[in-house]
């Protein structure tokens, strides 16, 4: 990369046009499961194991749409909306994964989405700590601070069902599918958003990276936990034994199948019911 | 929108000490569907008679301040947290201040860059609403344009001495 390619971004303005497609695609894929993910962590504010697990549920979801909202407004450099992508798109629209289409049945599967794929959203955002976009430098710091404590929440409950054959065998089904997902949403390994973006220096890694960085976080923690998701010969650098299907994945919509975000979550985050007192 | 190199003054000394600067990608936040209702800084120092504990403590200035800009850091001083009877400068929350040059008319427009404990703060719109209101009440403001900043994100060590004795007595321990 010559020194002139190597220039940082100061605005948006500043990125050559196809760069800036899939980096506003990034943006709101990051935003969008943000939010769908805060909906989750609230739909469990009432039913979760324990009072405490409910308020760490609360502050999460909390957490989620604050970031949410901050990546939405970067969008607006991007000549969007904010509170266009926030209270009037239709599910199609939305740049999120499958597994937040609909809610988790148990709360083993909230553990799996607040364990494996919150995680995988802050890897990714780690990714773009210097970033050649530098806006990002300044809203990547605080939101990692908070998403420490989502980890923490996380590990916790993982352990804790693992305590038990029943909490383990909830386990078992809960984290498969999101183990496969989150592997799959960094992208497939030969090219699409994310290599492109890694390649021209906007993130600092690309899918097959940020996957080991995934699975570095994540895999002891499982295996610990007695779930034969990962192995690792050294204890640094880990595989998956599982493989995801890419046969329906969309790199556009960076999911796989072509469904959508439910009717009642759609409502949800569009904020349907209350939209009188939307304030400009 | 440029970066701008500002001057932070640390609560209680009124010193000027090398600051950040302003982050140049700081916007107005996010939306909030709350309206206005309740002038936090007023509730606070009301409470009077109700709860001392509760009263927002100002600093005694001894000295006339030098500049429109010590004037503006001052009166910030007088802005509380909407939950918590402490100014917004002894709880760290400001990042910088700029004045610009006056208009015609003799008025300056004032750029307050602050941060919030936590991303989802609820209160934002409280807090831009009770800073806007009371720099206006200064002689040669004519308009404040208050932006938030995630960086470099707030720690509870940017809390003044005044600021942890003034969350003590409101009962937070810190």
């Amino acid at each position: 990369m010559s020194a002139t390619e190597a220039a940082g971004f100061r605005t948006a303005d500043d990125v050559p046009e196809d760069l800036r497609v899939d980096l506003a695609g990034l943006l709101l894929s990051l935003a969008d499961n943000k939010r769908l993910l805060g909906m989750r962590y609230a739909e469990w504010l009432l039913g979760a194991p324990t009072l405490e697990a409910g308020i760490a549920c609360s502050a999460m979801a909390q957490d989620e749409w604050g970031h949410s909202r901050i990546l939405y407004a970067m969008l607006k450099d991007f000549g969007k909306d904010p509170g266009q992508l926030e209270h009037e798109r239709e599910a199609e629209q939305y740049l999120s994964i499958e597994l937040l289409d609909g809610p988790p049945a148990e709360w083993s599967g909230l553990v799996a989405l607040n364990f494996l794929l919150d995680t995988a959203l802050s890897v990714q955002i780690e990714s773009l700590k210097e970033s050649r976009f530098e806006p990002l430098h300044y809203k990547v710091r605080k939101i990692l601070e908070e998403e420490r404590f989502h980890f923490e929440h996380g590990r916790g409950w993982l352990a804790r069902l693992a305590q038990t054959p029943a909490g383990l065998k909830s386990l078992g089904g809960a984290l498969t599918p999101v183990w496969q997902s989150c592997l799959q949403w960094f992208g497939a390994p030969d090219g699409g958003l994310i290599a492109r973006l890694s390649e021209a220096g906007i993130s600092d890694a690309g899918p097959d990276e940020l996957r080991a960085r995934w699975l570095s976080r994540v895999g002891p923690m499982v295996t610990e936990a007695g779930l034969g998701l990962a192995e690792s010969d050294d204890g640094s650098a880990w595989r998956s034994i599982i493989d995801p299907d890419w046969s329906k994945w969309d790199s556009a919509r960076r999911r796989s199948g072509d469904g959508a975000v439910n009717a009642e979550t759609l409502a949800a985050v569009r904020g349907d019911k209350n939209r009188a007192m939307l304030m400009d | 929108m440029s970066s701008r190199l500002v001057q932070i003054r640390r609560a209680g000394t009124g010193l000027p000490v090398p600051g950040p600067s302003v982050d140049p990608t700081a916007d107005e936040g996010y939306q909030s569907v709350i309206d206005r209702n309740v002038n936090f800084s007023a509730v606070f120092a009301d409470a009077t008679g109700r709860n001392p504990d509760l009263v927002l403590e100002i600093p005694e200035w001894h000295t006339p301040p030098a500049d429109l800009e010590e004037r503006v850091w001052r009166a910030l001083y007088e802005v509380s947290d909407p939950e918590f009877p402490i100014s917004l400068v002894d709880l760290g929350l400001v990042y910088g201040v700029e004045v610009a040059e006056p208009d015609s008319t003799g008025g300056a427009k004032v750029t307050v860059a602050i941060t919030l404990t936590a991303t989802a703060c609820p209160c934002v719109e409280f807090i831009k609403w009770d800073v806007r209101d009371r720099l206006l009440q200064e002689a040669g403001v004519s308009e404040v344009d208050v932006r938030i900043t995630w960086d470099p994100p707030w720690t509870n060590d940017r809390i003044s001495d005044r600021g942890r004795e003034a969350l003590r007595r409101a009962g937070v321990s810190i």
